[in-house]
């Protein structure tokens, strides 16, 4: 059988061999240009990594989230949320209630929340600012929970008056009602939330919600038992007792001698 | 000359995905997707490098050793095409590790991945079957 071959037919046939060169290097030259014309559009787009609606003349504040827990714990975990988030909210509602009983009251880590709010979602910095309303009033997990298990009701998707609905949230967790109303109202809480976007920012982080734990960033919510064997390994990085009693505070203060990492 | 226009692809798709893996591209979101899943697990990374630029590499050695048999030169090199099929080959039995992690290690598929995987299909395929048609002629002309 007599088969003649790419190889063999190059040889025979110059003119055509030249001619599909050409069109080769052509082609080349297409897919490299389209490729790097790819990478550098989808490198190029700042719009999509940063929060908005940031307003730049409002005064900067200094603000560093909400902390629960012992400020002797011996690790700190940072989580960046969205309060519009679902993911945020699966976090909030499956894994954290888990977390705080287990790892939070027993003194093994604190935990601290802080506002990422994505500009694809319309209704999170209300949300964000009622959280921080409650906050004043010494609430703010009170409400950070409210909001998580009513996400459905008060998101983008579902109203365009979510305040109305933060209003409510306040009276059945025991807010002063007209504090917090005019507090929302006012939105001047609104230079604490660009604060805490801005720390978000600082750390690349680029994902809600986002951990951070023993200095490496874990994104995406985990369920209870994939987030406490991370926090098991950044306390055995840091040299601290994975397996702690929960009984004694004796213990507790002992292990608050030990510098926390954070 | 298939050869080389399809590891440029594959070798953009993989810059692609060590950019993103190193933070570079990419967009705000909530929740994480099979991509970020696949890429941030503990197999994103091969002896310290990201697999993502592991794979860079394997498609400029290919493109190059694909571009050279575009040359006049080294037109019908039996080397060249031995080594395309030992290089592709490499490449196709590393893919085929990847694709078995992201389905029973990982459980996540991260499509771009999967292109890459498929890719590598194509140019061992592609080698081989030169590598057929070399041998084929060579016996013929003897």
């Amino acid at each position: 059988m007599v088969k003649p071959t790419p190889s063999k037919g190059k040889r025979k046939q110059p003119q055509r061999t030249k001619n599909s060169t050409r069109i080769f290097y052509l082609a080349l030259a297409v897919v490299a240009i389209a490729g790097i014309g790819a990478l550098s559009y989808m490198s190029r787009r700042p719009a999509d990594r940063e929060v908005s609606p940031v307003d730049s003349t409002l005064p900067k504040v200094q603000s560093n989230g909400y902390l629960i827990g012992s400020a002797g714990a011996p690790l700190e975990v940072i989580e960046f949320g969205d309060f519009e988030c679902p993911s945020c909210a699966r976090f909030a509602t499956l894994t954290e209630p888990d977390m705080r009983a287990r790892l939070v009251d027993k003194g093994i880590i604190r935990f601290r929340f802080i506002d990422f709010p994505l500009s694809m979602h319309r209704n999170t910095w209300p949300a964000s600012r009622a959280a921080a309303c409650a906050d004043e009033q010494g609430k703010f997990w009170e409400m950070h929970d409210q909001l998580f298990e009513t996400q459905d009701q008060w998101n983008g998707e579902a109203t365009n008056n979510p305040n109305a609905i933060f209003k409510q949230l306040a009276g059945k967790i025991g807010l002063n009602q007209q504090q917090f109303d005019q507090c929302v109202d006012s939105k001047k809480t609104q230079a604490k939330i660009q604060a805490h976007a801005e720390l978000a920012m600082q750390q690349h982080i680029a994902a809600t919600p986002s951990f951070i734990i023993g200095g490496k960033i874990v994104e995406g919510p985990r369920p209870y038992d994939e987030f406490k064997a991370i926090v098991d390994s950044a306390l055995a990085r840091s040299g601290s007792p994975v397996a702690i009693p929960a009984d004694s505070g004796a213990k507790k203060t002992g292990r608050s001698a030990k510098a926390p990492s954070r | 000359m298939l050869m080389a226009l399809i590891a440029l692809i594959g070798a953009f798709l993989s810059l692609y995905l060590t950019l993103f893996k190193l933070g570079y591209i990419g967009t705000l979101a909530c929740g994480t997707g099979s991509c970020e899943t696949v890429q941030l697990s503990k197999w994103g990374d091969f002896f310290g490098v990201p697999v993502a630029a592991w794979g860079v590499g394997y498609y400029v050695v290919v493109l190059a050793l694909a571009f050279a048999g575009v040359q006049e030169r080294f037109a019908d090199s039996p080397r060249l095409t031995s080594a395309l099929v030992v290089v592709t080959g490499a490449g196709l039995l590393f893919s085929i590790w990847l694709t078995y992690l992201e389905l029973f290690v990982i459980h996540a598929l991260c499509r771009w991945c999967l292109g890459s995987a498929a890719i590598t299909v194509v140019l061992f395929g592609l080698a081989a079957w030169d590598w057929r048609v070399e041998r084929n002629a060579l016996r013929a002309e003897r």
